[in-house]
């Protein structure tokens, strides 16, 4: 069966019920190495079946989902029951919605779906070749292309298809006594088009400024934030600023007495941070694919269009994540997420050299790591600075700092933004598991609090 | 072992759909395809995970989903280098295809493998099978049963003044692996799993409060969840409002030094991240330490690093009951073990897989091999590391009346810790202010900051078997592509003796 005669078969089984089918291939192919040799790799492929079927019962509408790899035609009649009996127990939804109108299919609806392949390393496996034999210190990374294409149908006659590539490359280096550790990490489509080759720079350059190491007490410093490191941070805020939460009183952007702080000024610079599906370079779907419902999605918005969306303009609080259903409970307009997030400072420029220059003193945070966090009514987040914190004096790297414990808030950091560079495509350090297409302005924070020392390289 | 099920009494467990798939045609295709073109060692899983999640809030159902994966991975040593691929078709030809692709990948790694690998020698483990037994089987209760009693929970908190809303969730899953390697062990195993827990939130006129449950994640069935075994889920939940309310009103800590006595719902996270993950041998070996990281007990410290005090003796293994972590045999069928990782308060051994235990000389892989489904390559992952109670250690109230000035510390919440496993900090869900041996109420917006080995090496005192308990995560993440696991750690209640302790709410303020 083709991906599109599952979505078909699917969609005629949950019938006469409202549902969707969402078919989502996914191949991905990955090398891995570590002391300067390959560890492991992987060359895999799979395919997900997800139906979701809105069955009208007692009291209102419901929502079930079920997913599968199946082998044949005989396992969709299963699992389209399935899905209908979960929902059938469930009782009804209370993020129940209509159901998002069709419009034309998506031009490459009848198309295979798009692949990965070896091929995709070649460049990876060439820079490595020359790499790891002559690196001179032990050199530690991963990288992976993966390609995912969906085709989601619903009931109503939606027909969407996305396909999404995307390759990250990452790349580590530590001296050999093991005392000092550079990263140095690149996200796009495809290694092909990606800026490999000066990574190991990168590395190498790091390593070398980490020589003098200076002694730097914990505390609430001046810091320039990596692109990467604000990425992790921002994209936290992101994944924490749903309206439902918000508006039930529950979370940092709940206004005290009642309702969302959209409106607010969080930052005295005109920060902008924003997500658009067809920003070039960091194209994601332009169209909600949510099987299930969460505080921050709804089973019900499958197919529903997703459009650009300040999430912070000129300072100000400027949307939440919403559901169609949280939308109408926080009086909010209707912004779903979107798997991309873009930050800046109008009218600042400059990159992370030029930025460390105008600073005068700080700390340069090359990434952070094990970010959690710690308190929701403040978003208060802690973590790890990690490879590389670097001292700044007059405008100049001097040395390097140890590792820091940081307890900060992205959400009260937002206020302490004194300047900022001009957004460059990054790779989150800790999240890039989970999202990988961000582009960021360095930023400088100042009195970001890092609370406590660590001997950790 | 008593409680895991083992040959027929497993067989007739294992799910008759996985059963019935072809699995010896299976791994005689892969395996011999990968034979035929020079593979040294080629091993095959055929891997199928159900997951079952219900979310509800408010008393109102949220979502409810299953999801099933099934797929074949396929692993050859082909001249000392690996090659790993794996698809989704559950046939001989699919075994074939990935077999041959397993190949061109080790082909492909070749110019930049340096070292060439040998796995250590394990016996052949023929046609064994293997199961955790569960009461009732959590993937065959009715959706109503479950959305019933989350709902039945999440009113009873909710008509409390204290609650304004309330978020209750249950998750199953189930792992069924068949394994086959070309040294001729092939085995066949199943494991299920829970887990569930309700969070109450207090909306003030100035902030919001949460407190959850402390039931920890258990290889049980739905009967844990329904009260029947383990976890006394009336007496938590009938209190959790005005423990609340309680801390929504509490003094805010004052940072310093405290005495802390931790109870096994809040330590097992901190054996979990300083212990557990310090002792994988390839996170010292430093081949995560481009992702999670390396570990400050290196292999040069074994048997001379001093890790905690005396009292401090810890054990891995793979054969606890209930644990999440335990199975007959590995994922690259090697048989479940039992051992000393710190004794007496020394490190004393570590977390292997057969290429580990070859190259450095451990003889024998301990059994720690792990892949959380077919489409990932199975990497050195966490057995149930638990921290040994003394036998005639004192009661949960003899701990604490020990404690001049301390914090009594209940649940987990927030945890972070640094790249070498050195600094961490945690939080929890309540927090009992001790003064002169006795409770004399709630504080809040505490955390705990420590060093691993003077957090370890302040350790005072451990409670009696009595107050141990088996907590445990189903999400423990590692490896490149990122894959996650299920782990037990076991603990008595345990004091440590002047720990820093922050205020979270300072911390928080510019």
């Amino acid at each position: 069966m083709t991906p599109q005669e599952i979505v078909e078969r699917c969609l005629a089984l949950v019938g006469p019920d409202r549902g969707t089918a969402l078919v989502e291939r996914t191949g991905v192919a990955n090398l891995r190495w570590a002391n300067s040799t390959l560890t492991t790799n992987g060359l895999t492929s799979t395919q997900q079946v997800h139906v979701v079927v809105h069955p009208q019962v007692a009291g209102g509408i419901a929502a079930g989902t079920a997913s599968a790899v199946v082998s044949g035609p005989e396992d969709l009649a299963g699992l389209v029951e399935r899905a209908r009996a979960i929902a059938v127990g469930s009782g009804p939804a209370t993020d129940a919605a209509p159901e998002v109108p069709t419009r034309a299919p998506s031009p490459a609806w009848d198309e295979p779906p798009a692949q990965t392949s070896p091929d995709e390393l070649a460049p990876v496996s060439a820079l490595l070749g020359e790499l790891l034999p002559a690196s001179g210190v032990p050199m530690f990374g991963y990288a992976e292309h993966s390609m995912t294409t969906t085709y989601l149908g619903t009931t109503a006659g939606l027909r969407l298809r996305h396909d999404q590539p995307a390759a990250r490359f990452e790349l580590s280096g530590k001296s050999a006594e093991r005392t000092r550790s550079a990263w140095a990490g690149r996200s796009g489509r495809h290694f092909a088009d990606m800026d490999l080759t000066s990574a190991p720079d990168e590395v190498h350059g790091g390593l070398a400024a980490q020589v003098t190491r200076i002694d730097v007490p914990p505390g609430r410093q001046r810091v320039v934030l990596s692109p990467s490191a604000a990425a992790d941070l921002l994209i936290y805020l992101l994944w924490s600023a749903g309206a439902r939460d918000a508006v039930e009183g529950r979370s940092a952007f709940s206004r005290h007495g009642g309702g969302t702080r959209v409106g607010d000024r969080l930052s005295p610079l005109p920060f902008r941070l924003a997500s658009d599906p067809a920003a070039a370079g960091l194209e994601c779907a332009d169209h909600v694919r949510s099987t299930s419902s969460s505080a921050m999605a709804s089973a019900f918005d499958a197919g529903l269009a997703v459009g650009a969306t300040d999430w912070v303009a000129d300072g100000h609080l400027g949307a939440l994540v919403t559901t169609r259903d949280s939308a109408t409970r926080a009086g909010l307009a209707t912004t779903p997420f979107v798997d991309n997030l873009i930050a800046g400072v109008e009218g600042r420029t400059g990159g992370l050299d030029e930025l460390a220059q105008r600073v005068g003193d700080g700390l340069l945070v090359t990434c952070l790591w094990y970010i959690r966090e710690v308190d929701a009514e403040t978003l208060l987040l802690t973590g790890l600075t990690r490879d590389g914190v670097y001292v700044v004096r007059d405008g100049e790297v001097v040395g390097s700092a140890g590792n820091f414990r940081f307890n900060d808030s992205p959400l009260g950091m937002l206020e302490r933004i004194s300047d900022a560079g001009a957004p460059v495509d990054c790779l989150p350090r800790e999240w890039a598991d989970w999202f990988t297409r961000s582009r960021m302005a360095p930023l400088v924070v100042e009195d970001f609090h890092l609370s406590t020392p660590s001997e950790a390289v | 072992m008593t409680w895991a099920l083992i040959g027929d009494a497993a067989s007739s467990t294992i799910e008759a759909d996985f059963r019935s798939l072809p699995l010896a045609a299976v791994a005689d295709a892969a395996l011999g395809t990968a034979r035929a073109l020079g593979a040294s060692h080629a091993d095959v899983r055929v891997s199928r995970q159900h997951s079952r999640i219900a979310s509800v809030r408010d008393a109102a159902p949220l979502g409810a989903q299953t999801d099933s994966t099934t797929g074949i991975g396929v692993r050859v040593l082909l001249d000392g280098v690996w090659g790993f691929a794996a698809g989704d078709r559950i046939t001989a030809d699919a075994a074939v295809d990935a077999a041959r692709a397993a190949i061109a990948m080790a082909r492909m790694s070749a110019p930049a493998a340096v070292e060439r690998i040998e796995l250590a020698a394990e016996p052949a483990h023929v046609g064994r099978v293997w199961a955790s037994p569960v009461g009732i089987d959590p993937f065959t209760v009715p959706d109503p049963e479950v959305l019933a009693l989350l709902r039945s929970r999440s009113a009873a908190l909710l008509a409390s003044p204290e609650v304004q809303h309330v978020d209750a969730g249950f998750h199953a899953a189930r792992d069924i692996t068949y394994y086959a390697d070309t040294g001729g062990t092939d085995t066949l195993q199943q494991r299920t799993r829970v887990a569930g827990g309700l969070t109450a939130f207090r909306v003030g006129a100035d902030r919001f409060d949460d407190m959850s449950t402390c039931a920890p994640p258990v290889a049980r069935g739905w009967e844990y969840l329904a009260g029947a075994g383990g976890w006394d889920w009336d007496s938590e939940l009938a209190q959790l409002p005005d423990w609340l309310a309680e801390k929504a009103s509490a003094p805010s800590i004052e940072p310093g030094a405290y005495d802390l006595v931790i109870d096994p719902t809040n330590l097992w996270l901190t054996i979990h991240e300083s212990v557990g993950h310090a002792t994988e041998l390839d996170r010292a070996l430093g081949y995560e330490a481009n992702y999670a990281g390396t570990s400050f007990a290196t292999l040069d410290r074994l048997g001379s690093l001093r890790y905690g005090s005396d009292l401090m003796d810890v054990t891995g293994d793979r054969t606890a009951d209930l644990g999440l972590a335990t199975v007959g045999f590995d994922d690259e069928g090697v048989s479940a073990q039992s051992w000393d990782l710190v004794r007496a308060g020394t490190l004393v051994g570590y977390q292997l897989d057969r290429r580990m235990a070859a190259e450095h000389g451990f003889g024998r892989s301990n059994g720690c091999a792990f892949a959380d489904s077919a489409q990932h390559v199975p990497v050195q992952r966490m057995p149930n590391v638990s921290l040994q109670p003394v036998p005639d250690g004192p009661d949960l109230a003899g701990l604490i009346g020990g404690v001049e000035d301390g914090l009594y510390i209940v649940g987990d919440k927030s945890w972070s810790i640094d790249m070498q496993r050195y600094n961490f900090q945690f939080t929890g869900q309540r927090f009992w202010r001790i003064r002169s041996g006795r409770i004399v109420g709630q504080v809040r917006d505490v955390a705990y900051q420590s060093s691993t080995p003077r957090f370890w090496g302040s350790l005072r005192a451990l409670g009696g078997p009595g107050t141990y308990l088996l907590g445990g995560a189903l999400n423990c993440g590692k490896a490149q592509p990122g894959q996650v696991a299920p782990v037990s750690h076991g603990c008595p209640v345990a004091v440590f003796e002047g720990v820093n302790v922050l205020n979270t709410a300072k911390e928080a303020r510019a």
